[in-house]
């Protein structure tokens, strides 16, 4: 395979950058967090491992929103906003009901 | 319920990765009738478990192509409103469907759609003139030293076809890649690879909707869900890394006789 691209010095570097950061660490979390659980029995594990997965694609959509809003484009900026909403209040809801029905 | 050894559920869950990740999938499509048909995982537990191996291999397939180039953010937002309102009325209209009826609707679907691709497998979306303006929600490709141009045709197609795909995650716990990648790329004119890396973009944030709901009402099991996401992590990296060396061409005939292959399946099973 071919190198990577050099990145490019402005603002999609930036963003794309912090995508890739944010996944890749989401990913981290909760593969440990998972793998430890599985290895340990512990469903307290788990669950945070799960809530951390469930995490990650948001948060690549909060960075998505801040770098809209912070060139200044609204419409997509609001568009954003609207996915992180609505799909962060799902997986509130659910890692409230989690810690809810902790036995 | 059998007790699917670990081992074996991290091999289902590598191997969904890999060939979801090239896909441009989050391969529920494949885990769902894995799990619940081949190894006896109970429907709901399955469709959960799968709905959270979307989540994983769609972050690891964005993160490895997000550099590329390759992921039309603007576009992917734009239907992921869709996307999440179909979801919701998925959710809704579950409520009305029996499986059997699902599961037909579903299998008829995928057949028409992998006719349509493998009819389609020779043809090209890109734009060779450079001048040609991509439009807000169009954009670039490069291919080695070639770039080319693409332009999003026929938008209320493209935004139909996330409400679709919004409703069967919240019906069936798939990301949606399957129904979206083949119309952007069929009717609306996006590359193929464009089409997968930005499908894979929203698959995460649509299944990460549809996976709380599952774990909202207590069907995720959890060791299951864990080992399956723990194979799809691995599975997906190189599925990822594999999608840039397979000629576009490929990847539609892969997807065709996928296409083709599940809808049967799933057709088959609701007769």
């Amino acid at each position: 395979m071919s190198e990577e691209p050099e990145p490019d010095p402005g603002r999609p570097w930036t963003m794309e950058r912090a995508i890739e950061v944010a996944l890749l660490g989401g990913l981290a979390v909760s593969g440990t967090l998972l793998a430890a659980g599985l290895a340990a029995g512990r469903a307290d594990l788990l669950r945070f491992g799960i809530v951390a997965l469930l995490l990650t694609p948001l948060m690549r959509v909060a960075v998505v929103t801040v770098a809209f809003f912070h060139e200044r484009d609204r419409v997509f900026g609001l568009v954003s906003l609207w996915v992180l909403l609505l799909v962060g209040s799902s997986i509130g809801l659910a890692a409230w009901s989690l810690g809810r029905n902790l036995r | 319920m059998t007790d699917p050894s670990v081992v074996v559920l991290l091999l289902a869950g590598a191997l969904t990765g890999l060939v979801g990740a090239m896909l441009g999938l989050g391969g529920g499509v494949f885990l769902v009738p894995l799990l619940a048909l081949g190894l006896g995982v109970p429907m709901r537990a399955a469709i959960a478990a799968s709905l959270m191996s979307v989540v994983a291999t769609a972050s690891v397939s964005a993160a490895v192509r997000i550099n590329r180039g390759l992921v039309n953010m603007r576009l992917g937002m734009v239907l992921e409103v869709a996307t999440s309102i179909g979801g919701l009325a998925g959710g809704i209209t579950a409520a009305y469907l029996t499986q059997r009826q699902l599961f037909l609707v579903f299998g008829l679907t995928l057949f028409t759609m992998g006719v349509l691709m493998g009819r389609r497998s020779g043809r090209r979306n890109v734009i060779d003139d450079l001048d040609t303006d991509p439009g807000v929600l169009g954009g670039t490709l490069q291919e080695g030293p070639v770039t080319y141009v693409y332009k999003l045709r026929r938008t209320p197609v493209a935004l139909g076809a996330s409400l679709a795909a919004g409703a069967l995650s919240g019906l069936l716990g798939l990301g949606g890649g399957i129904v979206k990648v083949p119309i952007l790329n069929t009717f609306c004119g996006i590359p193929i690879r464009v089409a997968a890396a930005t499908s894979t973009f929203m698959i995460g944030v649509t299944a990460a909707a549809s996976a709380s709901s599952y774990l909202s009402r207590g069907d995720m099991v959890l060791p299951v869900t864990a080992a399956v996401c723990l194979g799809a992590i691995p599975g997906s990296l190189l599925g990822a890394k594999l999608t840039d060396r397979i000629d576009p061409k490929v990847l539609k005939v892969m997807m065709a006789v996928i296409l083709l292959a599940v809808g049967l399946r799933m057709t088959v099973a609701a007769l």
